[in-house]
């Protein structure tokens, strides 16, 4: 066992930031839908890529081409709910959830289509990485958390201090009870989905960012988020932010005790751990 | 005679193919549960049956330090055995969680197999491929070596056909359709439904891993890619356009997937799009999933009061 390195906390910081941004975007919408959208990594990266081609093809700023990942997949998300989700509505979460596999072959193979199948990477300079307390933080790294942190605390504020944000909760624990209270959950649905793709979308671009863009990167990062999600209790945003961060972390950290190829299966671990302790999540309690 | 070893070769995916569909019936179509680890079964039944009928790899560039030069039947058979295990065991971790937690946790127990297949060399060849893989009686048989196998396949799909029907109509088979459609009312009979799920879990494993076997002893060499996530989803894909709770639905879906992916790579490199016919196929096979789940929610062959079970359709 090596001995404890400030490095691998810090890399964790980083892979959490991301896994708690995308795990947070897939339980607003579990909240409210009440389905597992399957086709969410695949959202992930198709945001990545509308950002790609805007920075890279057509040369804009990256942070205006974050920007318009981040609108055109909440856009993208409310229509493919218009053209996909919302004739499935009164169908059960299951038959929602083998749609939105469907819908994933569909966005995964377009993606392929319009722009190949190699590894791509958003354009700007290889930056020299600073030690700060004997840690290498990489410009992009210091990016992504900060953003992160944004978009975490943002939310929060959205869900705690807003009308719209309040009525999300209000829904989420029960649609029946919001309804009667006379919350119109159909706009409600619009807004997780607009909420839920910006969401998906700037943390495909924040895992871009980290690594490369390739077609199946969302895809491929479903299992800690979903991991993330389960710990946290579904459906319960600080809880999955909060599994973001416990399994991005810990997943750094074991590389000092195991194998590194074995990095991605500590998700599945704490998964299954969580489950067997804590069927309800970290912080749920026993409703469902 | 080449285009007869092409229709044999796709009938003989199908065949193969079709045998992960019945499993995925069983677990889907009988029981309602959400298995999206079929693809692990499927390598488990390869990789075993592979490694345990291959010497190990000699030379300078081995890795594989494991090989046991066993007979083919005994490999399939423990193929078999040993997915099965590995159902059973994943569902013992998850099978009480509510559908949606067990997608999840399926799905990631897969990814977590297939980890371990890549990277652990010395039983596997890891990321290389698992090469010199044995077929059954090759030279041995006094017809065409492609038909022989063809015939093969569809003996073990059409008895697993017959097995598997017969189980879901018999007393196991319609406590876990009540399991599928209510799991209390068998719970207040007295029932233990968990292990029936995990009885239902095991035989659809164990018939994947056959199907592992199948693969494993038709191909040659296999390697991880073969055994990604998107099996899975092709198998489901599948089974709820043939139409879920019938095994012939199950084979006739998997024969019209099977056909849509292959019969494109028939298509001449020269027409528009051609380079793109791998994922345009796959873009057509979720567009069909989604509009059979539309438009006939039952799928092609399935029973109607199947499907609306337990959806608030089938409340009204």
């Amino acid at each position: 066992m090596a001995a404890f390195d400030p490095q691998f906390l810090w890399n964790g910081l980083v892979v959490g930031s991301i896994i708690a941004v995308a795990a947070l975007g897939l339980t607003l919408i579990f909240g409210i839908l009440n389905f597992i959208n399957i086709a969410y990594g695949d959202y992930m990266a198709l945001g990545a890529y509308v950002a790609f081609a805007a920075n890279v093809q057509y040369d804009l700023n990256i942070v205006v081409a974050a920007l318009l990942g981040m609108v055109g997949m909440a856009v993208g998300a409310l229509v493919l709910d218009k053209l996909v989700f919302e004739r499935f509505r009164s169908r059960s979460a299951i038959v929602l959830l083998v749609v939105s596999i469907g819908l994933a072959f569909v966005l995964r193979n377009l993606i392929r289509i319009v722009w190949g199948t190699g590894n791509r990477r958003f354009s700007g300079p290889i930056e020299a990485a600073p030690q700060v307390l004997g840690v290498r933080m990489l410009p992009d790294q210091v990016a992504i958390l900060v953003i992160s942190v944004a978009i975490l605390a943002g939310t929060y504020v959205l869900l705690r201090r807003t009308r719209i944000g309040i009525a999300m909760r209000a829904a989420s624990d029960d649609t029946d009870l919001a309804r009667v209270r006379g919350i119109d959950t159909e706009r409600l649905v619009t807004y997780v989905w607009l909420a839920g793709g910006a969401i998906a979308g700037i943390a495909g671009i924040l895992l871009g960012l980290d690594a490369q863009i390739r077609p199946n990167m969302g895809f491929t990062s479903l299992i800690p988020i979903f991991a993330a999600v389960i710990l946290g209790g579904i459906g319960d945003p600080i809880g999955a932010v909060a599994g973001g961060y416990a399994i991005g972390v810990t997943q750094e950290l074991s590389v000092m005790v195991i194998p590194s190829e074995y990095k991605p299966a500590i998700g599945l671990l704490l998964l299954i751990i969580g489950l067997l302790s804590r069927p309800e999540g970290l912080f749920g309690e026993a409703t469902r | 005679m080449a285009v007869g070893s092409l229709v044999l070769l796709v009938a003989t995916i199908m065949g193969i193919y079709s045998l992960l569909a019945i499993g995925l019936n069983m677990h889907w179509g009988d029981t309602g549960l959400l298995n999206f680890a079929h693809a692990a079964f499927f390598a488990i039944g390869a990789y075993t049956s592979a490694i345990l009928t291959t010497q190990p790899e000699t030379g300078l560039l081995a890795t594989r330090t494991v090989g046991a030069s066993l007979p083919i039947p005994v490999g399939i058979v423990a193929g078999t055995a040993l997915a099965a295990v590995a159902g059973v065991l994943i569902a013992v971790t998850s099978v009480r969680l509510e559908g949606d937690y067990l997608a999840m946790v399926t799905l990631s127990s897969a990814e977590l197999i297939r980890l371990v297949i890549h990277n652990e060399g010395w039983l596997t060849s890891g990321a290389q491929s698992l090469k010199g893989i044995q077929r059954p009686l090759e030279g041995a048989v006094p017809l065409r070596y492609d038909v022989f196998y063809f015939l093969l396949v569809v003996a073990v799909l059409a008895a697993s056909y017959l097995v598997f029907r017969r189980l879901a109509g018999s007393p196991f088979g319609r406590v876990l359709h009540a399991v599928r459609e209510d799991e209390d009312v068998p719970l207040a009979l007295g029932k233990d439904t968990t292990w029936f799920k995990l009885k239902s879990f095991g035989l659809g494993a164990a018939i994947a891993g056959l199907a592992g076997g199948l693969w494993a002893h038709y191909v040659y060499a296999i390697t991880p890619s073969m055994f990604l996530p998107n099996i899975t989803f092709t198998i489901w894909a599948a089974v709820i356009i043939g139409g879920a709770g019938s095994y012939l639905g199950a084979i006739v879906g998997t024969v019209f997937i099977v056909g849509i992916r292959q019969i494109t790579r028939f298509v001449p490199s020269d027409v528009p799009f051609a380079s793109d016919l791998p994922y345009i196929r796959l873009v057509v096979i979720g567009v069909l999933l989604i509009a059979v789940l539309y438009y006939r929610p039952y799928g092609l062959l399935g029973d109607e009061e199947r499907m609306l079970a337990g959806t608030e359709e089938g409340a009204d």
